[in-house]
């Protein structure tokens, strides 16, 4: 048997292997943000022309822009500007928006729920569509349904999302007048097209692996066993196959997050929704480095929370991980 | 020397002869679906200027945001420029931005991946551990970023792009390589004095080129959507450019007067996108072992 049908005792769950486990992948995690903080510093410092300038536009008074050299200490050695930046960014000072004159990190703080309300209702639609479509396109290889459901989902990660969402304006808002073309005033009609739009891409996502998984978990020896014994197909395939084939999806669905929040910068954009992504994309246009440098620096680290949290979360499904990880 | 060990080449690995890999590839439905369509919209791109009888840069102010009519077959947009002849043009420009920075993240990241698989040790970590920091921004976002301090060009997109995409090419060559690695042709090779450049190019690269190729198609389709999204931003091409994701952009305040001038550019992407991975799915079907179980 290549891998068992339901998952053996966890031996050591919440014990010292795990708690080890879970140290040795945050200590990981400790170069990569720090290598991520060089690049966002760099942000602004590779920027052509000097960053004062740049903040402040040609025609500033002199004063003004010594001032701001002074308060960025752009007349310090580089590394000196960076451990500076670094020791705030730790403290959670990120500077103020130039825009607005506000702390980087209120603006940021302020966004984060609707960001989050739209990750979260996307990435459910997302594996409530997914995994059974990929379920029943793997149990019932080459037929019909198998076939429309990977048409779609090959569609579905193939389409631009800004282009979806403004297809759907142009059908649900434009045509049948059911839904608001943007905007977030209120009540529920606000969330349907942005959700359905990062929904169904990240849904195309995971249907396509759900059924790759499944294809592979029905092949197995454990699997071939389970009918042998003459279990009832639907248990064959919800209780042995399918616990086995959602491990992987984990993964992606952890993945898809990182894609949202891609997705969220034009989405928010096109919908005029007020979230991270588009205080992004505003604070690029209008030249606001301090936001921008926030904002990466925010999407980074809960790309990388997310990933952690996918990493523990299958160690805790997967005994195996967790043992050969030790 | 190379030509006794040659015929060992991939045997562990019940790797196929070129002939037989593309025989495979040919009798995949589809990758030879999506290889032709791609076909057709290169060639598109290439003939763009015999296929396309209207200039895609000129205005029409009198004619603007017509429906699709025998004179223009996509209709004409807010500035009366015929739509056909923008998107045939614009076929060339998404072509070249997505060839452009899949070569360059290939080559980075190819080499990146060559060098810390073949040598291990040291530079394997140093080379690994960017990478990582590289893959802490999903590459969308890492492209953006790279792109708002280079500033807006179609340029600055194909470096952001080909940056953003680089750490996926250096992981999958790093992984080919070290399943060649061991083989005894390549200790063999040692054996008998070979150089490591020798070494890495005659006997490692080639085993390594199948997952790269399914790689890179599947990169392309990427690398395309991801440069029309960062131009709908306004951060790539500038109008009036006849980039797909930046006609989108500059059509969207249309969209009630007409929605044909949305509706065709993003089929443009979404065909051409459809394609590329319909053709990545049938390689990686028919040259990656895994998934012909």
């Amino acid at each position: 048997m290549s891998s068992p049908g339901r998952a053996p005792p966890a031996a050591g769950i919440g014990g010292p292997v795990m708690a080890q486990f879970i140290l040795k992948r945050i200590l990981v995690l400790v170069p990569v943000l720090l290598g991520v903080s060089v690049i966002v510093f760099a942000l602004l410092y590779l920027t052509p022309g000097d960053p004062a300038l740049l903040m402040l536009g040609e025609h500033a008074p002199p004063e003004q822009y010594r001032a701001l050299r002074e308060k960025l200490g752009l007349d310090d050695p580089v590394h000196i500007q960076y451990l500076r930046w670094l020791w705030r960014a730790v403290q959670l000072d990120l500077g103020d928006s130039i825009r607005s004159s506000r702390p980087v990190v209120e603006e940021i703080v302020e966004r984060i729920p609707g960001t989050v309300e739209l990750a979260v209702l996307s990435v459910l639609l997302a594996t409530f569509i997914g995994i059974p479509a990929g379920v029943i396109s793997a149990t019932r290889p080459n037929s019909w349904l198998d076939n429309i459901f990977t048409v779609l989902a090959l569609g579905g990660v193939s389409m631009p999302v800004f282009w979806q969402a403004l297809m759907l304006i142009i059908i649900f808002s434009v045509n049948l007048g059911w839904l608001p073309p943007s905007g977030r005033l209120g009540g529920w009609e606000y969330f349907v097209l942005p959700v359905v739009t990062l929904g169904t891409s990240a849904a195309a996502s995971i249907t396509r692996m759900t059924r790759a998984t499944m294809l592979e978990a029905i092949h197995e020896d454990y699997v071939r066993t389970a009918r042998a014994k003459g279990l009832d197909e639907r248990r064959v395939i919800y209780r042995h196959a399918l616990r086995n084939a959602l491990l992987p999806v984990v993964t992606v669905i952890g993945l898809e997050f990182g894609n949202l929040m891609a997705g969220a910068v034009i989405t928010e954009t096109i919908f005029a929704w007020p979230g991270i992504g588009r205080l992004a994309v505003d604070a690029i246009r209008t030249r606001d480095y301090p936001v921008v440098q926030g904002v990466v620096m925010t999407f980074a680290l809960s790309y990388v929370l997310i990933n952690l949290i996918v990493d523990l979360l299958y160690a805790y499904l997967d005994p195996r991980l967790r043992v050969r990880y030790h | 020397m190379a030509s006794t060990l040659a015929p060992q080449r991939g045997a562990g690995l019940g790797l196929d002869t070129r002939g037989q890999l593309l025989r495979r590839v040919m009798r995949n439905r589809k990758a030879l679906v999506g290889g032709v369509c791609l076909l057709i919209i290169a060639l598109a791109a290439i003939f763009a200027d015999v296929i396309a009888v209207h200039d895609p840069y000129t205005q029409n102010l009198r004619n603007r945001l017509q429906p699709p009519s025998g004179e223009h077959w996509l209709g004409t947009d807010q500035f009366g420029r015929d739509m056909f002849a923008r998107i045939v043009h614009g076929a060339r420009i998404s072509l070249r931005v997505g060839f452009v920075s899949v070569g360059l993240a290939l080559l980075v990241g190819g080499t990146m991946g060559l060098l810390a698989g073949y040598y291990g040790g040291w530079l394997e970590s140093i080379l690994m551990r960017l990478v990582d920091i590289l893959l802490a921004l999903p590459s969308f976002l890492l492209a953006l970023a790279i792109v708002s301090t280079l500033g807006p060009s179609l340029t600055n997109v194909m470096i952001a792009v080909g940056i953003a995409y680089t750490p996926g090419f250096a992981r999958v060559m790093r992984s080919a390589v070290l399943s060649v690695r061991q083989l005894d042709y390549v200790a063999a090779a040692q054996a008998a004095g070979a150089s490591d450049l020798r070494i890495m190019f005659r006997h490692v690269v080639p085993n390594a080129l199948n997952p790269m190729i399914v790689h890179a198609t599947l990169a392309l389709a990427g690398s395309i959507l991801s440069a029309a999204g960062l131009s709908f931003l306004g951060m790539g091409a500038q109008p009036p450019t006849p980039e797909w994701g930046s006609m989108l952009n500059s059509a969207r305040s249309f969209i009630r007067a007409a929605h044909h001038v949305v509706t065709y550019p993003g089929l443009a992407i979404m065909i051409t996108v459809l394609c590329l991975n319909l053709l990545g799915d049938g390689l990686r079907d028919a040259l990656d072992p895994r998934w012909n179980r």
